[in-house]
């Protein structure tokens, strides 16, 4: 059975690079699931722009086969059309599948762990067509791959964190590599550090930026479709026991994009639900 | 003869009965939230014989009575910890098992584990030749051990015979 579930994980979905799960909501982040551990995910991520607001939900999941790998599917559904560019930090319509390897954990002191977590996944087309520019193409799959690395305590967090995206050719269309970066400051003030049956609250500052290469359709380049973007705002995470809501809203510091091609992006946000099945053995 | 006999092994078993851990205080390093707490309480609760379990984030302690006639090893906390991908530290427990050996090389069984440790005094002027061969009751620190291993040395701050 497990096995079964391992590989259904591993060859059926894609991963999403976002690391939802009780850390940052819209940033790469290093923890992954305890051994077998079962966690659930959903939430709604939307992004506005000049051309309506694109909304996507959907269910994530993960599985801890020891302390430091976990396997991860995110199956979201996209609502809404904005033309907008290609993204890896919000999710969009593709079906992804992963697995998550921490392979460096260093614990220095009560409460305090350094570490680092690499990722790989499988993206593939989801049924829901893409809105704008991206919906005229033919989609293949893509591989993504993301590295994050940090530092966790009881009173502040940082982690930074790299993703990237390539996609395979489709009747003679591809659609854009993406290159997407995050950086995530976290805090806990002294009076919330509290036991861990009251509810537990930690704040975040996070900056995100991708850069989307050319999209590829009938063959040619379409010019002046590579974007780049840069994204800063606020995000909240509180988790009582085993469950995580998590909360958070980015407005543009720089959007290099067409907009002839695209719709001009003016707010992103996201709430995300988690819920953490831990195994008693 | 017979009933001396029977006697006899019921004392033995009543005993071995009653060698087991009794609290172990267990300082883990790496839980910075509340899901981290959560996930060893989980972890340590499915353990047999575990009757409560305390954890406290700021401090890293995770408090673990258990119940009588309980069959729980060290081996088993640790694991709990290993599992959930954090790293346990130094262990105070109470526990009652044989001492054996002689006064010089002294070990503790607890007996219905395969927990056995070699005992060292925390402090000197403490005399334990008089209760080797019995069932005592020993209140003291493992050692943190490397990662899947178990101290094989017990510091024992107290030890006193069982009643």
């Amino acid at each position: 059975m497990k096995s079964l579930m391992v590989l259904a994980c591993a060859f059926a979905l894609p991963g999403v690079a976002v690391a939802a799960d009780h850390g940052p909501v819209f940033s790469y982040a290093t923890p992954v699931n305890s051994q077998r551990e079962l966690s659930f995910d959903t939430g709604i991520f939307g992004r506005s722009g000049s051309q309506g607001t694109q909304l996507s939900t959907g269910s994530g999941f993960g599985y801890g086969i020891t302390p430091h790998i976990t396997v991860n599917a995110f199956l979201p559904a996209m609502f809404g059309s904005g033309a907008l560019p290609e993204s890896r930090i919000v999710p969009g319509s593709e079906w992804s599948a992963g697995a998550s390897w921490r392979f460096q954990h260093s614990v220095t002191s009560v409460g305090k762990r350094i570490e680092s977590t690499a990722s790989l996944g499988l993206v593939v087309p989801g049924p829901q067509q893409e809105s704008g520019v991206l919906a005229n193409l033919h989609r293949a799959p893509g591989v993504a791959a993301t590295l994050a690395t940090g530092f966790a305590s009881r009173s502040q967090y940082a982690w930074v964190g790299g993703g990237y995206t390539r996609f395979a050719e489709a009747s003679h269309d591809r659609r854009p590599d993406t290159i997407s970066w995050s950086g995530v400051y976290g805090y806990r003030p002294a009076r919330l550090r509290r036991g861990y049956d009251k509810w537990d609250y930690r704040g975040f500052a996070e900056l995100t930026g991708e850069h989307t290469g050319n999209v590829r359709t009938t063959g040619a380049i379409l010019p002046a479709s590579s974007t780049t973007t840069l994204w800063l705002g606020p995000s909240v995470l509180a988790i009582f026991k085993n469950i995580a809501i998590s909360g958070g809203v980015q407005a543009p510091l720089l959007r290099d994009a067409s907009e002839s091609i695209y719709g001009r992006e003016h707010v992103r946000f996201a709430i995300n639900f988690s819920y953490l099945k831990y195994s008693a053995h | 003869m017979k009933k001396t006999l029977v006697t006899g092994t019921l004392a033995l078993c009543s005993l071995a009965a009653h060698a087991e851990y009794q609290q172990v205080n267990l300082t883990v390093f790496g839980m910075d939230c509340a899901p981290c707490a959560h996930a060893i309480h989980v972890s340590m609760k499915g353990i047999p014989g575990v009757d409560k379990v305390d954890v406290d984030l700021n401090t890293g302690l995770v408090i673990i009575k258990l119940a009588p006639d309980n069959s729980a090893t060290m081996r088993q906390f640790n694991q709990a910890v290993e599992k959930n991908g954090f790293t346990h530290k130094d262990a105070t427990v109470i526990a009652r098992g044989k001492l054996t050996g002689t006064a010089n090389a002294a070990f503790f069984e607890v007996t219905g584990t395969q927990d056995r440790f070699a005992v060292v005094p925390a402090a000197t002027g403490i005399d334990i030749a008089a209760l080797l061969g019995k069932t005592v009751t020993i209140a003291g620190v493992l050692p943190q051990a490397p990662k899947g291993k178990l101290t094989d040395t017990l510091r024992y701050n107290t030890i006193t015979e069982a009643r």
